[in-house]
Formats: structure tokens, sequence, C-alpha cells
């Protein structure tokens, strides 16, 4: 047998036993790991537990009827969830409508046109325009926006668009300036750096190769961007789409502020309504323990839950697999 | 495109070239990357580029389709005549002369989406077509490439799910589709195994009948097969241009005879 060199020598004889050297640190270590992990489960079991159980009494009391039902009656005791449920998907369905292509717009400038110091600048002014707490989007919607609804863009919307067939009907009324409208395009600029930000994001990832390859046949900034950079980012674009829904979906204060809060359902955007998230914040301060408005209100809650759950889960399905390609 | 013209010195006919490099100078921001380069590539011949990395053979390639364009603080003066204009005037029509002087690049970049649609894509930017005429043109230059006989059955497949190989060639019948004068290949076999590579070399003697090519090339093996005549690159000047033969045989320059019997690079 080969001999070693003398000045390194086995450590044969070293005991294996679970209790060796820097095992004590693991173990704590470990677990505490191990306990913030499950922590978050025991969070999200607690708010579906207190959500489905509290508004068990309205389900049962409405039955399925609680999800189509427009009422909502403090005094006769009646609540359904139709209104804000429609409220919800409106404000966000709107939102969506503006957010999109203002996002698509703000990315494709700053990825494909803005000169690089400036691209930065307004890169971070979206960043910062993610963080604005909501409470100020909902002052600033009630102060500014509101009264320019009322005094401007509704009453002339309502002149030209008002008597067209079909779509007229969404642009008639009152100008309250508070109303759907006014919800969702609160809701428009509070998720439009969300969109943005996925997709600037997305943009920038596609290989320069690609693009040039379309440049190289002759196609212009807007033909490279529908035709190759687009479909090849569809998927995580849908992703930050979805991030943006979600958000809007649950958007509480903002909303609150400039809504109306009025239990109506109807075809025009300028009359008051609610969502879902903006009669909970309203009705909750008023409702007693153990009263079947709380139930009902517990049991919104517990829808809103299930469409923000669809809705992100939804996101996180496109992002992956648009990352992944 | 070719115009026969009477070379005053000689007295012979002469072809004029399709792309005329003259003075050309190129700057990266403050790095001046190329300089005072002149150069000729000749009508229906493969003028490959050699030289070690970061020459400036690439950006050269680059600057013949005004690629560079798209990026700031990429400038370049001297000219570059092509159809009688200089290409880098700032009036010119920059979609259409990509369109005139197609690219491959040095890995295959299907666009996503169908076979089919990677072909008629550069075509429908600047032809509008009967669906007839665009299935023969798709068809023609799919046949041009030698990809006809395995792509025919699944035209509507993604283009993604064909070999390297295959993606190369793809890229290649896309760039002829648009009918160019002139075809600029930037190490277009660099990522490919050697069965393509061959294939695309093949391919490459066969279209000169139809197209002046310029190629980039690290393989001088290739260079050698490949190209009518060789420009040798070096830091950013034009070290030596000559026919293939003369140049991998009896180069003039020192520098030549250095990279070409492996002595750096």
């Amino acid at each position: 047998m080969m001999e070693l060199p003398s000045t390194i020598t086995a450590r044969d004889g070293v005991a294996m036993d679970t209790n060796a050297r820097g095992r004590f640190g693991d173990l704590v270590f470990g677990m505490i790991a191990r306990l913030a992990g499950w922590f978050i489960l025991l969070v999200m079991a607690g708010i579906v537990i207190v959500l489905v159980s509290g508004g068990w009494r309205a389900f049962s009391a409405f039955g399925p009827g609680f999800i189509t039902s427009t009422a909502w009656n403090p005094i006769s005791n009646h609540f359904g969830a139709a209104t804000s449920i429609f409220g919800t998907l409106v404000t966000t369905l709107i939102a969506l409508v503006f957010a999109v292509p203002f996002a698509f717009g703000v990315a494709f400038w700053l990825v494909e046109m803005a000169p690089p110091a400036l691209a930065r600048f307004i890169e971070t002014a979206v960043q910062l325009l993610a963080a604005v707490p909501s409470i100020i989007f909902g002052m600033w919607g009630f102060f500014i926006v509101v009264p320019f609804m009322a005094h401007y863009i509704e009453p002339v919307v309502t002149h030209y668009l008002g008597h067209v067939p079909g779509i007229g009907l969404l642009f008639r009324g009152a100008p309250y300036g508070t109303g759907l409208l006014s919800g969702g395009l609160i809701l428009a600029i509070m998720i439009t750096p969300f969109i943005c930000s996925v997709m600037t994001d997305v943009f920038v990832s596609i290989p320069a190769v690609l693009k040039e390859s379309a440049f190289g046949l002759g196609a212009t900034r807007w033909e490279v961007m529908r035709q190759v950079v687009l479909p090849w980012s569809r998927q995580a674009v849908m992703g930050g789409i979805m991030l943006g829904t979600g958000r809007a979906l649950g958007e509480t204060m903002a909303v609150t502020f400039v809504i109306g809060n009025s239990n109506r359902m109807g075809w025009s955007l300028f009359a008051p309504g609610n969502t879902i998230a903006s009669l909970i914040a309203l009705e909750f301060p008023e409702s007693s323990a153990g009263s079947l408005k709380l139930s009902a209100l517990l049991a919104l809650g517990a829808i809103l839950m299930i469409i923000s759950f669809i809705t992100l889960a939804c996101s996180r399905i496109f992002l992956q697999r648009g990352t992944s390609n | 495109m070719n115009k026969i013209i009477m070379d005053d010195t000689t007295g012979r006919d002469t072809i004029l070239p399709a792309l005329a490099i003259r003075n050309l100078n190129f700057w990266y921001g403050s790095n001046h990357a190329l300089k005072e380069i002149s150069l000729d590539f000749p009508v229906h011949q493969v003028t490959g580029m050699i030289g070690p990395s970061g020459c400036g053979k690439s950006t050269l390639l680059r600057i013949l389709n005004r690629m560079y364009d798209l990026y700031p603080g990429q400038r370049a003066t001297g000219e570059v005549l092509f159809d009688g204009r200089n290409i880098l005037s700032p009036g010119l029509d920059v979609n259409v002369l990509r369109s005139r002087i197609g690219m491959v690049f040095q890995k295959p970049t299907p666009f996503p989406m169908s076979i089919y649609d990677n072909i008629a894509f550069g075509v429908r930017l600047h032809e509008r077509l009967s669906r007839a005429d665009m299935d023969q043109r798709v068809e023609g230059v799919l046949r041009r490439v030698a990809l006809w006989n395995e792509v025919k059955d699944r035209l509507n497949a993604s283009a993604a799910a064909l070999s390297g190989g295959q993606q190369q060639r793809l890229c290649i019948a896309r760039t002829i589709a648009t009918r160019p004068e002139v075809i600029l290949l930037d190490e277009p076999t660099s990522a490919l195994d050697p069965i393509s590579t061959a294939r695309i070399e093949e391919l490459l003697d066969e279209l000169k009948q139809e197209f002046s090519i310029a190629i980039v090339t690290h393989n001088l093996q290739q260079a050698a097969r490949c190209a009518d005549r060789v420009a040798f690159f070096y830091m950013g000047e034009l070290v030596e241009v000559d026919t293939a033969d003369k140049m991998f045989t009896a180069p003039h320059a020192k520098r030549t005879q250095d990279y070409i019997t492996g002595r750096f690079g």
C-alpha cells in the first residue's frame, strides 16, 4: 500500500452519529424555516375558514339565489351579491380596456423608442406609481377625477354617444361624476404600472437577434412588435394582464371614493354602483355581530376571494409558460 | 441589375460590383471599430470575410443593411454604393433597403409562427400576393433551400419544431423570399453540426447563381471552400483582399499569413 505524505493523516474513526458538530444549529434553523412555510398555509386556511363559516348563514338562507339576487336591504334582511359582483366585474373590465393599451404604449415606447436615459427615468416613475397607496388614489380621484368627469367628460360623451343605438345605453344618465366609469378609470391608472412593468420585462428579454431578423427583412418597428415580439411574449403579457386584473378585482379604497356606492345595476356606466370590496368596506362597520348582514358580507368576501384566486392562478400559469419558452 | 460599363483604364467590359464600400469608418460610441475600409462585393460571387474576433467583420456586415441604425451611439462615415446610391445617406428607406439586402444570422432565428408564415412574413411586408402566388413563392424558396420535401406536409406546424440545420435553411429561404439582390450571412453555420454545415455550403454555391453573397466566417476552411474572394480583417482594418486561391496559398501580408497558418486568432 502506498504511503501518504506525512503531513496528511487519515481521519478514520470520526463518529458519524447524529450529534455531530453544527447539527444543533441546523436543527433550529430548519425548524424555523419549516414553521414559517407552514404558517403561510395556516393563514390561508384561517382566512378561508372564517369566510366560508361566517358566510355560511347567508349562503344557506338565500341558496344559489344569493349570487343572482340584486337585493341589499338591511331592514327586511334581504341580501344578494349580484349588484356588487356586477360592479366588480364591470369596473375591472373598464380598467382593463384602458390600462392594457396604455400600458402597452408605455412599454413599447420605453423598450423600442425612448432614449435610454429617459427610459430609465420613466421606468422608475412607473414603479413609483405602483407604490402610491390606494387611499391617495381615492382622494385624488374624488377631488380631481370625479369633478372632471362630471363637468367635462360625461356631458360631452352623453351628448355625442348617448343617442347612438346600442352603445348609447352605456352613456346615459345624470353626470354625477361618481360611478362605474370613474371607478374603472381610477383602477386603470392603478393597475397600469403592474401590467406595464411585466410587458417591459418581457419585451426587453426577447433575443435581440430575433428582432434583428425581422428588421433584416425590412419590417418596421410596429411590424416587428406586432408580428414577432407580441406572439413571442403572448403568454407572459397575458400573465401581466391577469396580475393587473387580480389587483383591480380586490381594490377597495380608491374605488369606494369614486364609485358612488349605490346598490344599483343598470346599463349606464355613469350611474353610481358598488363593488364587492367597496360594499364590504362601507357596510362592515354597521353590521352587528351575528347578524345575517355580517354573514352576507363574509359570503361576499368568499366570492371575491374565489374570483381573485382563479385570476391569480391563471396569471401564474400564463407567466410560467411565458417565461419558460 | 448588372450594369455593363466600359472600364476607362483597360478598355474591357467590367461589371459594376453589387456593393462597393468606399472609405468607410465606423464608431461604437468613441470606439473606432472600422478604419477606412474600401471593398467591392462582385455580382454573383461569394465574398468571404475572415479575421480574429473583434476585427470588425461582423460590424461591416451590419453596416451593409443599416442594422446599426437600431442602436444609438453607432455611426458610420464614408460611402456604401448599392444600385447607384449611397446607402448610408439619411434619406434612404431602410425597410426597402433591407428587403433588397437580406441577412442570415449566426443562430437560426425562426419567428414564433408556422413554417409557412415564417416565409410569408417578409414577403407580406413588401408585396401583396394572392394566396396562390404566395403558396408558389413559399414552395419555390423551400425547394431552393432543399427543405420542401422535409416540411411540405407540415407547413402549418411551428417552425420551432425543426432541427437547427433545418431552421437555418428556413431562415435562408425566408431571406431569399423577398427577392433580395445581396445576401449577408453572419457565421451562418457556427451553431450547426458538420452535416448541416455542408448542406448550407452547397446551398451557397447554388445561390450565387442568382444572388451576390457576403459571408462572415470564423472557419477558414469554409472560406476556402465557399468564397470566390476573401477579405482579411484585423483590428478594424482591411489587411488584404484577393481570390480565395491566392489568399490561402500566397497571401501578401505577413499578418494574413500568420492568421491563416494559425499563429494567432
